[in-house]
């Protein structure tokens, strides 16, 4: 029948009534009914996840209906965890709930897009009868047409081509680059391999393939804990979140676990039922706030200082007042509380005493303790056994050179007898000697003397010298009382004269002096009765500061002192992005191409971006005022981007570009000198470094030999989220429209970095961004590929929160012209192949390499000392004081061939990580028959195929240990050999285990406990960082082989830093530069605060229109309602936050949940939706990081020593940007200018703000 | 058979025969088969401004001059002789309402065509019919409007023969006997206003205009509670 007719059935409708006839019911058609249950149905599910740097690495269902993703749904068939734990599922939260809407946005990129005026260009060129490469050239020769589209970035202009013809120009400007300047002259910034394992390795892979640089990325964020390299070792290990669950008393602060680890927040919730008391430590009322027995609301960046009045509690009460034997012993065992320290006499205008020195070594006894192999790397500690001093098992000397007393066993490692390390000697020491501690609160002493306990000892070259324990230093730097007389010192927690006690803390952070108090003896207690299950949870929002590591190192003491870490339940669980690589053993080869050549270029990226966009010439901070009174301060007068060029040339940090000549080039002119090796070749790079004819690049970053040429960014939203000083980026390194708001020249003066006048605009060539929506990044950039979505490619993700492996999936094909990171990759490689066998053929590169973490040059520079050779204290030695200089042949035409075939190496050399090398000849026949061979002639015919994604997904996986049980049996076995202790069991259950990519598409799967983490999978405990440190005894990849509660290496000791101390946040200035209109009107000067946001994942879901109706549908930043009143501001007004950095607009949230003195901005909210033009600048409001700067700081930089040695995100300077203050101020709606307005010559012109620029 | 009487026969003696199938028989398919297009398409969602007073003036001038248009032209000349109201009254009453409410249409409906065009949010989300069936409607009432000075002409002189003509015309075609050539002799602005009224319903079925039959009115009297049952009616 039909609707219409129905209708006409006027007197049949009603077939029956009901409630006295104010009901009836009918027999209407209702079919209509079925469009909702469509809504629903769909022709297929496919197993997924988001890779957006979230912790959550949740399982998702896609739902897949007419070709076209509908909508997504939780996956809930996780494993069971353990019949006394939660499970894990359901995970996912509203913003992967909302990604499905991305496909088919707005925002997507369907197709290659080019500046069109790039584009215009290249086609003249090339019509002119130029091939790629000469066109590329011609172009780039040519100043007015370079000028031409490099002015406009930013500024749209976008046209569509085809992939044939995007390649062709892409490979052009890599092999011109590679020509002209250097292959280290090539960039690459991509994040996070763990989100999108495979999408990482195409990039890195091609770019390590033709010798271009990889950056760092979770340094850069400021997102590493400088202080977990310095204190462990480790990079990051930290446990899963089933593992708060076990705790039995938690501190969480810095981490927003409702807000930012949403799926997994419910552990901390659900652990409250067993009794766990929860204290919240934030400045304002954060979510997380709302779960806690206690909420300490601590003032921003001064968390240390309630850290450490909580440790000065614990040190005291279960310590000294009693001595808890678990405490006691852990801190014997585990940590350098025993190790002796060598004090240095002291005369200053502060006093006269003696200040702590270096660590006492083997070396420093006649015959060395026993010890010939490293003595010098030896720690020693006093055995109250024997009474005498011994060196004990596990430091870092016995880790290279020898095997099987690389343990933390507690022996006499000459005799292997028994031994108790002393930690104090107050009760047989040989005298009290005053030790000065720098200190740094603002009015108080700079150098405070406290007594300590002694010993008397004659070292083996004569002289006679006092030690003391770190323990009995580590005390008298709390300020603890111990009855040994002298000042600085307090009897009473109340004493608030003497830094780090409750009543000094109270002062500082503005927390009640006995709720510090009582939370330092509860946790310390719980600790003791539980053996170590009190637990701290922290992030970004107190990593982000400046002095970071003092921050995390007041709460690793405190976690030390009660020996929590390596505990189940207890220890720090610190959680930042999604940094946990599970198969990385795996992964690394095929993402750096160590199956065809090593080593890879690597750079730490905030150096990097430190120097390529000219930061440092805008530096506000003294380095000397960061030093301690004592310092030796042999740089003393450096700049900060002084300190950077002394740690490349020492081989502590990496450069890129290396130095101020091609690399291919120099090689060539060492063989032409006679050079016929890597020897040869480095012997003529020393001599030339030694005459200056050759020079690190950093000493003069803006000569244009110097600039970084080509940028790769992929996965990544590097100039609309991570660009600290996002406007420095726009104007010196894009040479784009920019808001910085001064002139520059703070960062003058610099010693060792050469400074020019006129600073450059717009070093790149040409910046390529790949991804699948149009966000800041790809706005600023010359050309944009269209990427695969999360629900289009097949990759791997794993994370910190759990130890399960995800796939993504290809629920649809890649939609319009897309295609997968590594498709894209492997077809510029291949053009790249083609021009290049022309232009290029076979060249020899030179890789300077840092010394590596994890490998024996981390023994390279002994005790402490700096040697420069630069100054004459010693000769530049490869390896030793200086980079290795490392020879690597480069066949460009074969860079596809390569690209596509896992290489020879991984039979010739094998695997290894973290120092462990493991043969891989079995996996390598299994990957033949598993991925197939390669059918292509040539230099990779017969080997394992790369060529489709789901290949690399297997063969990763079939090469890490995490993920195939032969390889941990290899990987474990190798490092039963270095401790000499069996780890077997810890992988036995699952030695046959070999996951597959489509293993993990039909349910998520356990990784297996590998030597590559410190944690273990099992039945019995949850993955908890350091947990095989203290159960299998294997040692801190330290100096010491113990966590470290003591830095010896002399730049830790010049500033300051050898013990933890208090460090307020650094006054950058930037906010006493404001333009005078502004400083006219009433406005407020407030800290910027940046944390992690509730309406995205960093700068991800926060444009979509899912999201944006969740609340204001642009920028917000919250405001307090006093501060607010203050200057008649009211919710929803529009306001600038203005420094010298430049200027962002949002609407302000005039809210009671932040308190005065700070304004709140959810990280990541770029400049793509409703930002409106700042007044100030006359440029588009900005981003978060348009009011930031970044610092660098110098003990960041050390390396060459023990566990303060490069690795790749392992270790170097942090992006910092909380210790930003800006000045806000009201914006009324009438002045607001949406910048809609066609380019005109003179705003293409206009490149600065208005009057800034032109003296 | 010359040209013009062949014109008139098509315009009016064949054309409203094909607006008024298209009309009702379009109206019927559309409803059946695509009830989710059924609808008014409102943009008040989009923008507020203006609407209350243009939507209202719209609305209840141009259902008063619809109205209007079935009384007096459709209903039978008898039925008003019966009343008592006089050709004359009758005329001068359709002169003075048609002015009124003529006169309002106009003026809401000028306000929602410039919104339409001008407004950025409401121009983004038309489609061109929703310009086309707005414009087609205003242009018909503007030659409405214009028929009343020559109607007034006419009644001046005391002379409704025009509008009898009119009359007899249209009830000619609703009873099936077309009599194109009755319309010969009236001014040419009332063939053209009927001709693009006639296109109206033409377009209706293809239009948001369709919302008309569907006004929500037996809200005002249904029960207050409907079950529908779950016997399926036909096979889907």
């Amino acid at each position: 029948m039909s609707h219409f007719l129905d209708r006409l059935k006027f007197f049949d409708k009603v077939k029956d009534t009901f409630a006295d006839g104010h009901g009836i019911v009918t027999h209407e058609d209702r079919n209509w009914e079925d469009a909702y249950r469509n809504r629903w149905r769909h022709d297929k599910v496919v197993r997924s996840t988001h890779g957006v740097n979230c912790t959550g690495g949740c399982s998702w269902k896609i739902f897949v209906k007419n070709g076209l993703v509908s909508f997504e749904m939780q996956q809930t068939d996780y494993p069971r965890t353990r019949e006394d734990l939660p499970n894990h599922e359901p995970r996912g939260c509203q913003r992967g709930a909302s990604f499905s809407w991305y496909l088919y946005s707005p925002h997507r990129i369907k197709h290659p897009m080019i500046r069109g005026r790039l584009l215009e260009l290249y086609r003249a060129e090339r019509k002119a009868g130029k091939d790629p490469v000469e066109a590329w050239a011609a172009i780039q020769a040519d100043p007015a047409k370079r000028d031409k589209y490099v002015k406009v970035r930013g500024l749209g202009g976008f046209v569509r081509t085809h992939w044939e013809e995007i390649n062709e120009i892409i490979a052009a400007a890599n092999i011109h680059t590679i020509r002209k300047w250097g292959p280290d002259r090539i960039y690459g910034f991509s994040p996070i391999p763990a989100m999108s394992m495979i999408s990482y390795a195409a990039g890195s892979r091609y770019l390590s393939l033709i010798g271009g640089a990889c950056g760092s990325f979770y340094d850069w964020y400021c997102d590493l804990p400088a202080a977990s390299p310095q204190t462990w070792g480790e990079q990051t290990d930290v446990p899963e979140a089933a593992d708060w669950y076990n705790s039995t008393y938690l501190i969480i602060t810095g981490a927003n676990l409702p807000m930012t680890r949403t799926p997994d927040a419910h552990f901390a919730t659900e652990v409250r039922y067993k009794g766990t008391k929860i204290v919240s430590m934030a400045p304002d009322y954060a979510e997380y706030v709302k779960f806690a027995d206690l909420w300490m609301p601590v003032r921003q960046g001064t968390d240390a200082a309630a850290f450490l009045a909580m440790g000065h509690v614990a040190l005291k009460e279960f310590h000294l007042q009693r001595q808890d034997p678990y405490f006691q012993e852990y801190a014997r065992k585990y940590t350098d509380l025993p190790m002796q320290v060598i004090l240095r006499p002291f005369k200053g205008t502060e006093g006269d005493g003696f200040v702590p020195d270096r660590n006492l070594r083997a070396a420093d006894f006649d015959g060395g303790l026993g010890e010939s192999n490293n003595p010098e790397w030896k720690t020693v500690v006093f055995d109250a056994r024997s009474g005498a001093f011994v060196a004990p098992n596990g430091s870092v000397g016995f880790r290279w050179g020898e095997e099987g007393k690389w343990n933390l066993l507690p022996k006499n490692a000459a005799t292997q007898d028994e031994i108790e390390a002393e930690l104090s000697c107050i009760d047989r020491r040989d005298g009290i000697v005053p030790v000065g501690f720098p200190h740094f609160q603002p009015g108080e002493p700079g150098l405070l003397f406290r007594n300590v306990p002694v010993r008397r000892l004659k070292l083996a070259s004569g002289e006679e010298v006092l030690v003391a324990s770190v323990f009995d230093l580590q005390v008298a730097q709390y300020g603890i009382d111990r009855g040994l007389g002298g000042g600085n010192v307090a009897a009473s927690y109340d004493d608030a004269s003497v830094a780090y006690t409750p009543a000094w803390a109270a002062k500082v952070t503005g927390v009640k002096a006995a709720d510090i108090e009582r939370t330092g003896r509860e946790f310390a207690d719980n600790a003791a009765k539980t053996r170590g299950k009190s637990m701290v949870i922290m992030g970004a929002a107190i990593n982000h500061w400046y002095h970071n590591d003092m921050a995390y190192r007041s709460i690793m003491n405190l976690l030390h002192m009660c020996g929590c870490v390596g505990q189940t339940g207890g220890g720090w669980a610190h959680y930042v992005g999604q940094e946990k690589l599970r198969p990385q053993a795996g992964w690394a080869p095929i993402a750096f191409a160590l199956d065809w050549q090593r080593p890879p270029r690597h750079q730490n990226s905030t150096s990097f971006w430190y120097f390529h966009t000219d930061q440092w010439r805008y530096e506000t901070i003294d380095a000397d005022a960061l030093m301690q009174p004592a310092a030796k301060g042999k740089y003393k007068g450096y700049r900060l981007a002084d300190y950077n060029v002394v740690a490349t040339r020492l081989g502590w940090l990496p450069s890129a570009p290396h130095f101020n000549r091609n690399p291919l080039e120099i090689v060539a002119e060492a063989e032409e000198a006679g050079a016929h090796d890597e020897a040869g070749v480095a012997q003529y790079m020393v001599e030339q470094l030694k005459s200056g004819k050759l020079d690190v690049a950093f000493a003069d970053p803006d000569a244009e030999e110097n600039w970084p040429r080509n940028l790769f960014v992929w996965r990544a939203n590097l100039i609309g989220t991570s660009a600290k000083g996002h406007e420095y980026f726009l104007k010196h390194l894009l040479g784009a429209q920019n808001g910085v708001l001064q002139e520059g020249g703070d960062g003058a003066g610099t010693k060792e970095v050469k400074w020019r006048d006129e600073a450059p605009a717009g070093k790149l060539d040409l910046m390529v961004d790949i991804n699948f929506r149009l966000n800041s990044t790809g706005a600023y950039s010359d050309i944009i590929l269209p990427t695969a979505t999360w629900y289009e490619k097949n990759d791997l993700n794993t994370t910190d929160m759990h130890p399960f492996i995800h796939p993504l999936s290809e629920a649809v094909t890649p939609g319009w012209e897309s295609k997968s990171d590594w498709q894209i990759f492997k077809s510029i490689a291949k053009k790249f192949s083609e021009l290049a066998d022309k232009h290029l053929g076979v060249r020899k590169d030179v890789v300077a390499l840092p010394m590596q973490h994890d490998s024996p040059f981390e023994l390279a520079q002994p005790l402490g000392q700096v040697r420069d050779w630069k100054k004459g204290e010693c000769e530049p030695v490869p390896g030793k004081t200086l980079p290795l200089l490392k020879v690597v042949e480069r066949d460009y035409g074969n860079t596809y061939r390569k690209f596509i075939a896992l290489g020879p190496l991984m039979t010739k050399i094998g695997n290894n990580v973290k120092g462990l090398d493991w043969n891989t000849e079995q996996e390598y026949e299994e990957l033949k028959k598993c991925n197939y061979t390669v059918k292509l002639p040539g230099v990779s015919y017969g080997m394992p195929s790369l060529e489709e994604d789901i290949s690399v997904c297997d063969a990763v996986m079939r090469l890490a240990p995490e993920t195939n049980g032969e390889v941990a049996h290899k990987s474990w076995s190798a490092l039963s050999r270095k401790t000499g202790i069996d780890h077997h069991h810890l992988y036995a259950g699952r030695h046959e285990d070999k996951i597959t990519f489509r293993d993990i598409q039909a349910q998520p799967r356990k990784i297996i406990t590998a030597p590559t983490w410190s944690g273990i999978e099992s039945e019995t405990v949850s993955y908890t960082a350091g947990y095989t440190n203290i159960h299998e005894h294997i040692p801190f990849r330290t100096l010491t082989g113990r966590a470290h509660f003591y830095q010896d290496h002399e730049w830790f000791l010049d500033f300051g830093e050898g013990f933890c101390a208090y460090r307020p946040p650094v006054d950058l200035k930037a906010h006493e530069l404001v333009p005078a209109k502004v400083r006219a009107k009433p406005h407020l000067t407030l800290s910027w605060i940046t944390p992690h946001s509730k309406w995205g994942i960093h700068s991800s879901y926060q444009d979509n229109l899912r999201m944006l109706q969740l609340f204001r549908g642009g920028p917000y930043v919250w405001v307090s309602e006093d501060d607010a009143q203050a200057i008649g501001l009211k919710d929803n007004d529009w306001v600038e936050a203005i420094n010298a950095n430049g200027a962002t607009m949002a609407r302000a949230v005039v809210s009671q949940r932040v308190p005065r003195g700070m304004a709140l901005m959810y990280h990541a909210q770029e400049k793509n939706v409703n930002v409106p033009g700042s007044p100030s600048t006359g440029k588009r409001g900005g981003i978060l990081n348009s009011v930031t700067r970044i610092v660098v700081k110098p003990t960041n930089m050390v390396g060459g020593y023990a566990q303060l040695a490069y690795g790749f995100n392992y270790y170097g300077t942090v992006g910092c940007q909380r210790d930003e203050v800006v000045v806000l101020h009201k914006v009324e709606d009438r002045d607001i200018d949406w910048l809609e307005r066609p380019l005109t010559d003179e705003r293409e012109q206009q490149r600065n703000p208005v009057g800034i620029g032109v003296k | 058979m010359n040209l013009q009487d062949f014109l008139m026969n098509v315009v009016f003696g064949v054309y409203p025969y094909v607006a008024l199938t298209v009309f009702i028989v379009g109206s019927w398919i559309r409803y059946d088969n695509e009830q989710y297009t059924w609808k008014t398409d409102s943009s008040l969602l989009l923008s507020k401004r203006y609407m209350l007073l243009a939507s209202n003036l719209f609305h209840i001038g141009i259902l008063s001059i619809f109205l209007g248009h079935f009384a007096g032209l459709v209903l039978p000349h008898g039925f008003w002789i019966a009343l008592g109201v006089s050709d004359m009254a009758h005329q001068w009453l359709a002169i003075v309402a048609g002015s009124v409410f003529g006169t309002m249409c106009l003026v809401g409906g000028t306000i929602l065509w410039l919104r339409r065009v001008f407004n950025p949010r409401v121009r983004a989300a038309s489609r061109y019919m929703d310009n086309a069936i707005l414009s087609l409607i205003m242009v018909t009432l503007v030659l409405g409007l214009s028929t009343i000075p020559v109607s007034i002409g006419h009644a001046s002189h005391g002379d409704p023969t025009v509008m009898l003509t009119l009359s007899q015309y249209i009830q000619g075609i609703l009873t099936l006997n077309p009599q194109p050539q009755l319309l010969a002799g009236v001014e040419p602005i009332f063939r053209a206003h009927m001709f693009l009224g006639m296109t109206i319903f033409l377009l209706f079925p293809f239009s948001r205009l369709v919302h008309v039959w569907t006004a929500p009115f037996n809200y005002l009297g249904r029960a207050y509670q409907i079950v529908r049952s779950k016997r399926r009616v036909r096979s889907a």
